[in-house]
């Protein structure tokens, strides 16, 4: 944006002049013409809906402020605040030296928290990022961002290191929706990354959208695993087979219980219905196609419709009993676009490791009240610890809880 | 330079709660009470708490760079562009939303082009713009009042958002733009800024 001229005020009473001006033309262009406004969804029947997007608190808030004792968890579990007054927490990733990255979204941060044993501390590592993630690696902490990828070497020794910027070789995207990227390393070492739909329901105005793909480290060597897929915001590797399991949003103003998020195991090469089909079953009733659930991949597990399916973690650790052990967990935001809110709680998929058989189970709840559909809290992702606790981000508390078991 | 002519307004807010201190910063540009009186610059006066306290964040974390808010109010000689919400907590920012919520907006414009009105009402209806800010478009929570907003600054904002070029919004919010022709977001500003509810 450029900046225009002013004139300094000298005292009150004065008025100074501001024009906005002309817009920048600076920003890229999208490939393709955008998707026209009708196109986003909402029949008739939704036209007296007042169903909105849930409201999130980008100010701080402190461990004393949050009701932990109404949060619920199988025989055996504690929880506690980890860390508090980090608003926007969304993805944890494990650095060195007791540190742990943060990524947010709104808010444009990335933290650092350092654990002392005891106590955490933070700091913000960068921020006025257009919602950025991280992941980390080989001592490097990877951020990326809608239109920044940004690499921090050695930034346990040296904190205050200037990134390197690699943007230029991962080729993103232009379009903001759905552009917020959940990202991990595989076990291959290779980057994953998912580039949601612009939209709602639409065809993508080109095709780098709606699709999983990965990368070496560097941004070399793209390739494109899977297409059709919503909008990813969460994946992790069976711990036994290796495959890569991921999260999916179904699309909004379908009705209250269609379709449903959905959880599933990739076949490289496979598509996943969008915009077309849903939930591998469910013909989309605007962006019509022939049989357009041929050949569709099917989800393991349905999540719930509008749950807002959101980290993934496979649980390896020794801390909680056997039955836990290369169990799915999930944490869900929990609903806007749903009369009845659902979600806004952690659950477990277990599954066959070929993903047959997924049943779907609560495993940390109360954050929300079905009663009278109050809801103080929406977990987000979770991090398995060194010692096998469990961290779960709260993004609109902006805390993080530790979950542990003991007998 | 054109001099403001400070309008003597009715008190707007009980005397019981004084305004906080950095209001009056805020009445410079965004009007006598948050009711703005200047080209291009919004209202705040009425606007939902929640959508008040994210703005102010937002513009604090320079996630959305409003530039007049940075150059207008240097904190000291050797500040370098710092900011009128550099450095201002939160707890402040909430009060501050808590304050400029609570004020009633100005009554709107009566004048109005029949044509452009009829077509903005028509407009908003069918692309759903109350299904988030409710079919009165007063707004709620993080979605702001539209009813008597500024026209320019609506229209600017709508322009920008169609563009992609606004950062630190809702996603939801810029798509719903996608492909609108220009004079419908004409017709749209001028509809909402006439509506007094």
């Amino acid at each position: 944006m450029k900046y225009f001229s002013t004139h300094r005020f000298k005292q009150l009473g004065l008025v100074v002049s501001f024009t906005l001006g002309a817009l920048s033309a600076q920003a890229q262009t999208p490939a393709a013409a955008p998707p026209p406004a009708w196109k986003q969804g909402m029949s008739d029947a939704m036209a007296n809906s007042t169903l909105a997007p849930l409201a999130g608190k980008l100010t701080a808030t402190k461990a004393a402020d949050v009701p932990i004792n109404r949060i619920k968890l199988p025989p055996g579990f504690k929880v506690e605040v980890w860390a508090d007054s980090v608003p926007g927490s969304r993805v944890i990733a494990q650095g060195d030296g007791g540190k742990y990255y943060v990524g947010t979204r709104p808010l444009g941060r990335v933290y650092e928290i350092t654990d002392n044993g005891t106590t955490r501390t933070s700091r913000v590592v960068i921020d006025k990022l257009d919602q950025p993630t991280v992941a980390y690696k080989d001592g490097a902490l990877y951020v990326m961002s809608v239109d920044k990828v940004l690499r921090f070497d050695g930034i346990d020794k040296n904190p205050n290191v200037a990134p390197v910027d690699l943007t230029a070789k991962f080729n993103l995207p232009p379009e903001k929706h759905h552009n917020w990227k959940y990202i991990a390393f595989g076990p291959d070492g290779k980057l994953y990354v998912p580039f949601g739909a612009p939209c709602n329901i639409c065809e993508p105005p080109s095709a780098e959208y709606a699709q999983i793909r990965r990368y070496n480290a560097d941004g070399s060597g793209m390739e494109v695993l899977a297409r059709g897929v919503r909008n990813s915001v969460g994946f992790d590797w069976h711990p036994v087979t290796k495959e890569l399991w991921f999260s999916n949003h179904g699309r909004d103003w379908l009705g209250d219980d269609t379709p449903n998020d959905t959880m599933h195991r990739l076949k490289v090469g496979g598509h996943y219905g969008f915009p077309s089909c849903h939930q591998g079953n469910l013909p989309d009733p605007d962006v019509k196609k022939a049989k357009p659930c041929d050949g569709i991949e099917q989800p393991v597990a349905l999540m719930g419709p509008h749950a807002a399916t959101m980290g993934v973690t496979f649980y390896t650790g020794n801390m909680f009993p056997a039955e836990y052990r290369n169990v799915l967990f999930n944490a869900r935001k929990g609903s806007w676009n749903r009369t009845k809110k659902i979600g806004h709680d952690v659950v477990m998929v277990r599954a066959d490791a070929d993903g047959k058989n997924a049943k779907v189970e609560p495993f940390m709840t109360g954050f929300s009240n079905e009663a009278d559909q109050t809801w103080w809290g929406r977990p987000a992702y979770l991090h398995q610890m060194s010692d096998g606790a469990l961290l779960v981000s709260d993004e609109q508390n902006g805390v993080i809880y530790r979950v542990s078991y003991s007998k | 330079m054109a001099f403001l002519g400070v309008a003597m307004l009715a008190p707007l807010f009980s005397a019981a709660q004084k305004p906080p201190p950095r209001a009056a910063t805020c009445d410079v540009c965004h009007g006598p009470n948050g009711n703005s009186v200047l080209k291009d610059i919004p209202s705040i006066a009425g606007q939902p708490k929640v959508f008040i306290e994210n703005q102010l964040v937002m513009i604090r974390e320079g996630m959305r760079d409003i530039p007049q808010m940075k150059s207008v109010l240097q904190n000291g000689a050797n500040s370098e562009m710092k900011g009128t919400l550099d450095n201002v907590q939160d707890s402040e920012l909430t009060e501050l939303a808590h304050h400029y919520a609570s004020i009633k907006i100005a009554k709107p414009p009566t004048q109005k082009q029949a044509d452009l009105y009829n077509k903005g009402e028509r407009l908003s209806k069918e692309m759903r713009c109350g299904v988030c800010h409710l079919p009165t478009f007063v707004g709620r929570d993080q979605m702001p009042r539209l009813a008597g907003q500024r026209e320019d600054y609506m229209l600017y904002t709508m322009r920008a958002m169609k563009a992609n070029q606004v950062v630190g919004r809702d996603p939801n919010m810029i798509t719903s733009l996608y492909g609108i022709a220009d004079e419908d977001l004409q017709a749209i500003a001028h509809y909402l800024s006439r509506l007094s509810n």
